[in-house]
C-alpha cells in the first residue's frame, strides 16, 4: 500500500518534470534513462526473478532498434505502428535464443545469449545494404499526431511518450511478477527438482520468462529508434551491455523497481561526467568499478540498501 | 593450400586463447571475460618495452606476457577471491570479469590512445610451405604453439603443482584436505591463464595492428571454441580450436568475410542445442 502510493507519488513528480525543465538535453537525459530504465527492469523479470542469467535483452532491445527503423524508413510504415513493431521482433528473436536456452545451464545460458548478441551484430553488419552496417541507418521518420510534429516542441511529446512507456512496463511487470506465473518463475528459481516435483516444468518456464520479458525492450527499442531516428549497431557493443547489466545489478536483482532507479541514477551520473572533459572513457571505468563495490559490499543492490534503511 | 595454412594459424592462435580460458574455468569455475583484455595489454606492453623503450623485442615478449599474467592474479585477488562461496557466484565473476574488460579496455585507450600499432614480427622473412607462402612469423606461431600447449598438458598431468591445479578443480575440499593451498592454486591457475592470453596478444601484435578492442573478437572466437570442444578439457579444447581455425578460413574462401561469423555463431548454437555439453564434451 505505501509502496503503491510512493511509486504513484514518484509519477506524479516524473510527470511534472518538463513543465519545469525546459532544457531539451535534460528531458533528453530523462528520455534515455526511460529506456534504459524499461530495459534494465525487463531484464532483473528473467535474471533476478526467473534467475536466468542471460545476455539477451540488448539483442531484444537492438531487435526493436531495426524493426522500427526499417518499418518507418524502408517501407514507409507509420511511426506510431512501427515502434509496437518492435515489440514483435524482440518476441521472435526470444523464442528463438530460448530453444537452445531451455535446456542449458549456467554459464552455457550466458554464452549462448552473448553468442546470439553478436549473431545478431554480425548479421546487422554484413548486411549493409539493409541496414546501414557500421554506419546505421539514418533519417528515420519521427512522431507526428496530425499536424503536430514532435520534434519541433524541445522533446515536450517524446518525454511523455518514453514516461508512458516505462509506467507501461511497469505495471506490467508488478502484474506479471504477483501472479501465478510470477511465483512459479521463483519456485524454479529457488528449487528447481522442487518445482518440478509439483508439475511445473522448468524448460516452458523458461521460454516464457523470456518471451516475456522481451516485450518491452523490444518496444523501447522501436521508441529508440523512432526518438533519436537513428538506428546503430553500436547498441550491440560490450559497453551498453556492460551499462544496462550493471543498472539490474546495482539497482538490485528481483526488485524491478530497483533497476529503473538505478537506471535513472547512472544515466544522469554517465552523461554528466560525459561532459567533463577527459572523462569520455573513464566513465565509463567509474561505472564498472562501483558495479564492482555494489556486488562486494552491497550484494542486495541499491533497492535493499534503500529498503534496509528505512 | 594457402586456406589450410591460414586456418592453422587461426587455430593456433585460438588454442592459445582458449586453453588459457578453460584452464581457468577447470580450476575456479570462472568465466573469464576479461581474457580477451589482458590478452591486448600483453600486446601493447610487449609494444611500448619493445619500441617506445627500444629494448627490442624478446625483452618486449616477456613484458607482455609477464604484465598480463600479474594483472590475471591482481583480478584474481580483488575481483574473484572475494566471492567464494556465494550462491550465485557465477553471476558475479561473469559481472566482475566484465567490469575488469572495460577497465582494461578504457585503460588501454586512455594511455595509448586510439592510434594503431604494430609490433615487428618476432622473425622476418617468408616462408614456403607445401607452395602456399606465409611469413616465418605465422609459421613460427604453427610451431610455437603445439609444444606450449603440450608444455601445459605435461604441466598439468606430470607435476604435483600442475596435479594440484587439477585436484582442485575437481575437488577443492578434499585438495585441501590433502595439504594443497587452495587459494595459490587459484592464483596460479588465473596467472598462468592470463599469461597465456598475454603471449597470444605478443603473436598477434604482429600480425594485426593492436588496438584497445584487439581482444574483443579473438575472445568471443575462444568462447566459440570452448562452448564447440565443451569447456573442461585441454585437449578438446585444442581440437576444437584447429576445427574452428579451419572452418573459418574455408568459410571465408566459399561465403566471404561478411557470412563467415554469422555461420560460426549459427553452427555454435545448432551444436549447443544438440549437444549442450560441447561437442567433445561428456554429458
Amino acid at each position: 500500500m505505501l509502496r503503491t502510493l510512493g511509486l504513484l507519488l514518484a509519477l506524479v513528480g516524473l510527470a511534472v518534470v518538463p513543465i519545469f525543465v525546459t532544457d531539451s538535453y535534460t528531458r533528453h537525459l530523462f528520455i534515455l534513462a526511460f529506456v534504459y530504465a524499461v530495459i534494465a527492469s525487463n531484464w532483473d523479470l528473467s535474471l533476478g526473478y526467473a534467475g536466468l542469467f542471460n545476455f539477451g535483452h540488448l539483442t531484444f532491445f537492438a531487435a526493436g532498434v531495426y524493426t522500427a527503423a526499417l518499418a518507418a524508413k524502408t517501407f514507409g510504415v507509420n511511426p506510431w505502428l512501427a515502434i509496437p513493431m518492435g515489440g514483435a521482433t524482440a518476441v521472435l528473436a526470444a523464442l528463438i535464443v530460448s530453444l537452445p536456452v531451455a535446456r542449458l545451464k549456467g554459464i552455457y545460458v550466458v554464452l549462448v545469449t552473448f553468442g546470439f548478441s553478436q549473431l545478431v551484430l554480425q548479421l546487422i553488419l554484413s548486411q549493409s545494404q539493409i541496414t546501414g552496417g557500421a554506419g546505421g541507418m539514418v533519417r528515420i521518420p519521427g512522431l507526428e499526431i496530425g499536424d503536430y510534429r514532435f520534434i519541433r516542441d524541445f522533446k515536450f511529446g517524446y518525454y511523455y511518450v518514453a514516461l508512458g512507456l516505462l509506467t507501461l512496463s511497469t505495471v506490467y511487470l508488478f502484474w506479471l511478477t504477483k501472479s501465478p506465473f510470477g511465483k512459479s518463475l521463483l519456485a524454479v528459481r529457488d528449487n528447481e527438482d522442487y518445482a518440478q516435483a509439483r508439475g511445473i516444468s522448468v524448460a516452458r518456464q523458461r521460454v516464457l520468462a523470456l518471451v516475456a520479458s522481451a516485450v518491452f525492450p523490444g518496444i523501447a527499442g522501436g521508441f529508440f529508434a523512432i526518438y533519436l531516428r537513428v538506428a546503430a549497431p553500436d547498441v550491440l557493443s560490450f559497453g551498453t551491455l556492460s551499462l544496462a547489466l550493471s543498472m539490474v545489478l546495482i539497482g538490485g536483482t528481483a526488485t524491478i523497481i530497483g533497476p529503473i532507479i538505478a537506471a535513472l541514477v547512472l544515466t544522469f551520473a554517465t552523461e554528466a561526467m560525459a561532459g567533463i572533459r577527459g572523462m569520455e572513457e573513464a566513465r565509463f571505468i567509474v561505472v564498472a568499478v562501483g558495479m564492482i563495490l555494489i556486488l562486494r559490499f552491497a550484494p542486495g543492490g541499491l533497492a535493499r540498501l534503500i529498503g534496509k534503511s528505512t | 593450400m594457402t586456406t589450410l595454412v591460414s586456418g592453422i594459424v587461426l587455430g593456433s592462435l585460438y588454442a592459445l586463447m582458449a586453453s588459457g580460458l578453460s584452464l581457468i574455468w577447470t580450476t575456479l569455475g570462472v568465466f573469464n571475460f576479461a581474457h580477451g583484455a589482458l590478452m591486448m595489454i600483453g600486446a601493447f606492453v610487449a609494444w611500448t618495452v619493445s619500441e617506445p623503450l627500444g629494448l627490442g623485442l624478446w625483452p618486449g615478449l616477456m613484458a607482455g606476457i609477464g604484465s598480463a599474467a600479474l594483472l590475471g592474479i591482481i583480478i584474481e585477488f580483488l575481483l574473484v577471491r572475494p566471492f567464494y562461496g556465494r550462491s550465485n557466484m557465477l553471476l558475479i565473476t561473469v559481472m566482475t570479469t566484465l567490469a575488469a574488460m572495460i577497465i582494461l579496455e578504457k585503460s588501454a585507450q586512455i594511455i595509448w590512445g586510439a592510434r594503431l600499432k604494430q609490433l615487428p614480427r618476432l622473425v622476418e622473412g617468408d616462408v614456403s610451405v607445401f607452395g602456399a607462402v606465409v611469413s616465418a612469423h605465422e609459421a613460427l606461431i604453427v610451431l610455437l604453439a603445439p609444444l606450449i600447449l603440450l608444455a601445459l598438458w605435461a604441466f598439468t598431468t606430470k607435476t604435483a603443482t600442475g596435479r594440484s591445479l587439477r585436484a582442485v578443480g575437481q575437488n577443492q575440499d578434499a585438495a585441501a584436505l590433502l595439504g594443497i593451498n587452495v587459494p595459490l592454486t587459484f592464483a596460479l591457475a588465473f596467472g598462468l591463464g592470463a599469461a597465456l592470453a598475454g603471449l597470444t596478444g605478443v603473436l598477434l601484435g604482429g600480425i594485426r595492428f593492436i588496438t584497445p578492442s584487439l581482444g574483443a573478437e579473438p575472445l568471443v572466437k575462444a568462447m566459440i571454441v570452448v562452448i564447440f570442444g565443451g569447456l573442461g578439457s585441454l585437449g578438446a579444447t585444442v581440437g576444437a580450436a584447429f576445427v574452428i581455425g579451419l572452418a573459418e578460413a574455408f568459410l571465408v574462401l566459399v561465403l566471404g568475410l561478411y557470412w563467415t561469423p554469422f555461420m560460426l555463431f549459427l553452427g555454435l548454437i545448432v551444436v549447443l542445442i544438440f549437444r549442450p555439453n560441447g561437442l567433445f564434451g561428456r554429458a
